[in-house]
């Protein structure tokens, strides 16, 4: 396991290289988190609620998707893409290491440094603005809610690797993962609760992975949902994960059939 | 002693559409796709046993680069039987995995952004190096390279030749028994050439690591290699020792005649095939067992300057056994 180590603890040093676009990127995630704080507590009413969310819980969950933005959807699974394209793939199929564990170290690595700034980040917002939020104090609901938060992880990190085993057939990887990437916002609850949807909409929604990767575990912190419909909520991502991990494993397989063959 | 690798009857051949040019072509390529295969490997065979230096020569093309990628597990074969310290490598085991090293020219796996120490130490783990082992092995390596200096300096603020020096490192710190060299020296200044070649050779002779090479600078060849393999169309042409390919294709010594005054060159033919730089220097490529008495003659009847006896280059051999069987 310390090789793993050794990548996360690299790929930290990699991202402090260049202090600059480091300090950049922080600003511009406190600025969005700036925006959508600002958009959202202008259009929520102070002393009603809007589609049956009070001020405090529709500030609560925004604020927690820019919390969750940074540990669920920050993640390196593009530059698998890269690594097919040019090649570089044969050097880690040379090598004694697990290459979807390696870059699943490298996202790992890329979570842990995003949220300690993001943490650091809310804070200092919560000291000036001192926001209305909703403070869950349930023991049991915030473990489900960590829990719900893994399994997010999980999925979002085989299908980002599934996105990027295009790269095993075309070269044309980014604009496809950025329109995927665009629509899936929608479907996540990245933009609104995904809930003031109309039912039908919001029930087949259900079905599909997305919810889980941010609306689902925020709405377990709110305390939205009741147990039976949380247990619901982490078996069908559970079992999403576990659909999608097989689809990979047959992808992967087949590009790896093909990547050899063109002989790159 | 088994042979540390063992290839018999190795093809590999890819599968390419063919496209007529142009819109229609494409079209007709959607619904009626002919293949053909590239052969990029056609039945060869060869041993290699434990501790030997062996050169793959050949063109571009020729299919080096090919059967290095079978031999260390990157390309499935189409048919043969190879075997790599005792293993199918295109299995990938991690026991294969950890006793060897392909190290390529023009490709890296240093992370570019950091000091090329911070790979060696991700390669530690990767590949279970103690620590004792490691200071060792990197203080060696870095000593006979001589970039003690540098393996704290950012890898893409080294020059090509240290970070090829460092690239070197990282594939050895775990102390390969076998050794890909894939076109090592591509790219670098005749000094860092030489250099990188006396590394190799010592690393063959003090560790007994099995090397194989490619290039396409026949001095490396020439300089390391005892025993060479040619390569052409996927096929060998030769495997022997250098020496012998020398004596098989060699027969004939260059002698080179500076005049004194210009001679019709048709006057020097009958002692071979004549070769003219300018009027007043010439070479005469001639049969082995007659160049004493062609020389004598020269001296005798030419207003001769200068003359010197060479052999012929080992670029022209190989030029010759390319032309001979291809």
């Amino acid at each position: 396991m310390e090789k793993y180590w050794v990548v996360i603890r690299n790929t930290w040093n990699e991202m402090t290289t260049y202090r600059l676009s480091f300090v950049m990127w922080r600003i511009r995630v406190f600025l969005q988190l700036l925006t959508v704080y600002f958009i959202w507590a202008s259009v929520m009413p102070t002393d009603s609620t809007l589609f049956g969310y009070s001020r405090e819980l529709m500030l609560t969950y925004v604020l927690g998707t820019q919390l969750i933005n940074s540990i669920v959807f920050s993640s390196r699974t593009q530059e698998i893409a890269e690594n097919i394209n040019s090649g570089d793939l044969s050097i880690f199929l040379l090598k004694p290491l697990g290459y979807f564990k390696y870059w699943f170290a490298r996202d790992l690595s890329d979570k842990t440094m995003n949220l300690a700034f993001s943490v650091v980040e809310l804070v200092i917002f919560f000291l000036i603005l001192s926001p209305p939020l909703f403070v869950q104090t349930n023991m049991m609901l915030l473990s489900l809610f960590v829990f719900s938060i893994f399994l997010a992880v999980l999925l979002n990190f085989v299908i980002g690797c599934l996105m990027s085993m295009i790269g095993f057939w075309s070269s044309e990887v980014w604009a496809p993962r950025f329109v995927f990437y665009v629509i899936i916002s929608f479907f996540t609850g990245g933009l609104f609760p995904l809930d003031i949807l109309p039912k039908p909409l919001f029930n087949f929604l259900e079905l599909l992975p997305f919810t889980y990767l941010q609306f689902f575990p925020l709405k377990i912190y709110l305390g939205q949902v009741g147990v039976a419909d949380i247990f619901k909520g982490l078996m069908i991502s559970g079992v999403w994960i576990g659909i999608l991990y097989t689809g990979l494993y047959v992808v992967w397989n087949k590009g790896l059939t093909k990547f050899s063959a063109a002989g790159r | 002693m088994s042979p540390i690798i063992s290839v018999r009857d190795l093809k590999k051949y890819y599968q390419i559409h063919e496209k007529e040019p142009g819109i229609s072509g494409t079209i007709k390529s959607l619904f009626n796709r002919k293949y053909s295969d590239a052969k990029a490997v056609d039945g060869i065979s060869f041993e290699i046993e434990e501790g030997e230096l062996v050169g793959f020569i050949g063109p571009n093309g020729a299919g080096k680069t090919t059967t290095l990628k079978v031999l260390s597990g990157l390309l499935h074969p189409t048919s043969g039987d190879v075997e790599v310290l005792g293993h199918k490598p295109w299995i990938r085991r991690n026991e294969f995995l950890k006793q060897f090293a392909l190290i390529m020219g023009q490709k890296n796996q240093l992370w570019w952004d950091l000091p090329a120490i911070e790979t060696f130490l991700l390669n530690k783990e990767v590949y279970d190096v103690s620590d004792l082992d490691f200071d060792k092995r990197l203080k060696e390596l870095s000593r006979l390279l001589d970039v003690d200096d540098f393996l704290t300096v950012q890898v893409k603020k080294l020059s090509l030749g240290q970070r090829m020096k460092m690239e070197l490192i990282a594939g050895l710190i775990h102390e390969p028994k076998l050794l890909f060299l894939d076109e090592p020296t591509i790219g670098l200044d005749v000094v860092m050439q030489k250099k990188m070649r006396d590394f190799i050779r010592e690393i063959n002779e003090l560790k007994k690591t099995t090397v194989i090479l490619t290039s396409h600078y026949m001095q490396d060849v020439k300089e390391l290699a005892k025993r060479v393999i040619v390569i052409d169309h996927g096929k060998i042409l030769f495997d022997g020792s250098l020496s012998t390919i020398i004596k098989k294709f060699a027969n004939t010594k260059v002698i080179t005649v500076v005049l004194e005054k210009p001679v019709p060159k048709a006057d020097f033919s009958e002692f071979g095939i004549v070769k003219e730089s300018d009027p007043l220097n010439l070479s005469i490529s001639v049969k082995r067992e007659k160049v004493a008495q062609v020389a004598e003659v020269l001296l005798k009847k030419y207003p001769v300057e200068d003359l010197n006896i060479e052999e012929v280059g080992i670029e022209d051999i190989i030029r010759e056994v390319f032309e001979a069987k291809g």
